[in-house]
């Protein structure tokens, strides 16, 4: 499972997790019956607080998105409703935090030229991390 | 489970000047990660040589895995492991005989543990230890502190001097050897993006007192940032819980601790607030250098600065 934690972050850790693992699990990048890593290895692998990490999982589970199966591991459920309402949703949200960045961007004075720059720079590096 | 294991009461200390601890009260539940923040001086190396009965409080109670470190002190540090801010080792010994200058010590001393935790931290065995670098040296620390599993550990300031890839690994060592095992952690830090990502609750100190105590994430969701035009702020009290407030030409920028019915507040006028989640750090300066003076009067008018 590949997540990006930003420390010092205006966005809690345990947030940037919980977002992750929800996007990976309703776009399919995370498949149903898939096997997390267990809190104890996510956490040491993250760097961050056991708890933190058992948290999200509860929160997760407690959205149906994962399974906490008792002394075998957790798991990822079939996304809820089996519909593809959660995703369309959260592609919605992503679209809109998207026109605010480039909009924000424009006032800050970074030329249209300067914001494709930085958005091919942003997707190959994000190419060079899946790899 | 749910006694703690470190208890502190009223705690004052001074060096025959002004107190650099006051009122300091605070207890560690067990299993617990709990941090100390504070800028230099403002308390935080005090308050963790009071807990090991290295200082002597002039006033105030202190209870270290039940006993009073003043009273018995061996008691104390036989179930703590502690790791000193810059702690000066022998600097002629290599990390081997360091180890068994020390074992001695400590009756519940384990050489395998040791042997483990040597080859985990990759630490060379034969080097002396002023050749080992800063990161070395505080593995090296870390190792020493947990070869005689102690239920408690104490770290002063252990990320001081390293670099943020030493850091992470540092904390990474944490979470597995200390959280993962279940063992009541304390350390102070003024490192405050590696203090969310692992502690469970932070205690702001501020000149030597504790100005919030709170758990990580609760801190993040209570304290936030929102604008406001002028006008508005004049239909408002004073908020409860007010940090920082920044007046503007035509806007005010408040911190408040307690959002939730600040934004109640709000919706009563009418408003719906839009605020914006604040930085651990950000909040830290909310708490310590913020200034939380006046609130624009509703009759009088505000002279912008």
């Amino acid at each position: 499972m590949l997540l990006h934690i930003q420390k010092g972050s205006s966005t809690p850790i345990s947030r940037q997790i919980r977002d992750q693992i929800r996007e990976q699990c309703l776009s399919g990048v995370l498949k149903p019956g898939d096997r997390l890593p267990s809190v104890r290895e996510l956490a040491r692998e993250l760097a961050v607080n056991v708890n933190t990490v058992f948290r999200v999982y509860e929160r997760l589970a407690s959205e149906q998105l994962i399974e906490l199966r008792h002394g075998d591991g957790t798991y990822v459920l079939p996304p809820p409703g089996g519909d593809d309402a959660g995703l369309a949703e959260q592609r919605g949200r992503f679209e809109s935090e998207f026109d605010q960045l480039i909009h924000r961007g424009l006032l800050l004075g970074l030329t249209p030229a300067d914001l494709k720059a930085r958005l091919n720079r942003a997707l190959r590096s994000a190419a060079r991390a899946a790899k | 489970m749910s006694e703690s294991v470190i208890r502190v009461d009223g705690l004052r200390k001074s060096f025959g000047g002004p107190p650099v601890l006051d009122s300091i009260s605070f207890e560690v539940r067990p299993g617990e990660t709990f941090a100390l923040l504070g800028r230099n001086g403002a308390g935080k190396t005090t308050t963790i040589r009071i807990l090991l009965g290295l200082l002597k409080p002039d006033r105030g109670s202190v209870e270290v895995a039940g006993s009073d470190p003043q009273v018995h002190p061996l008691a104390v540090r036989s179930r703590v492991g502690y790791l000193a801010e810059d702690q000066a080792m022998y600097e002629w010994m290599t990390p081997v005989e360091l180890c068994r200058f020390l074992q001695p010590f400590y009756p519940t001393w384990d050489a395998g543990l040791t042997d483990k935790l040597l080859d985990r931290f990759e630490l060379p065995r034969q080097t002396r230890i002023e050749h080992l670098s800063k990161g070395q040296t505080v593995k090296l620390g870390l190792a020493v502190a947990l070869a005689y599993r102690p239920e408690i550990a104490i770290l002063d300031d252990p990320a001081l001097g390293l670099d943020p890839i030493a850091r992470k690994e540092f904390n990474r060592d944490l979470i597995d050897w200390l959280q993962a095992e279940g063992r009541t952690v304390i350390y102070s830090s003024h490192l405050l993006d590696e203090v969310e990502t692992v502690a469970d609750r932070v205690a702001i100190l501020d000149a030597g007192r504790i100005v919030r105590l709170e758990q990580t994430d609760v801190l993040r969701e209570r304290v936030q940032r929102i604008v406001l035009p002028i006008e508005t702020a004049r239909l408002l009290p004073r908020p409860d819980g007010l940090l920082d407030l920044r007046q503007h030409a035509d806007h005010v920028e408040v911190v408040v601790d307690g959002i939730d019915a600040f934004l109640r507040d709000l919706a009563q006028v009418g408003i719906e607030g839009e605020p914006a989640e604040l930085t651990l750090d950000e909040i830290f300066a909310a708490f310590v250098i913020g200034r939380p003076k006046g609130w624009p009067e509703a009759t009088s008018p505000v002279i912008a600065r």
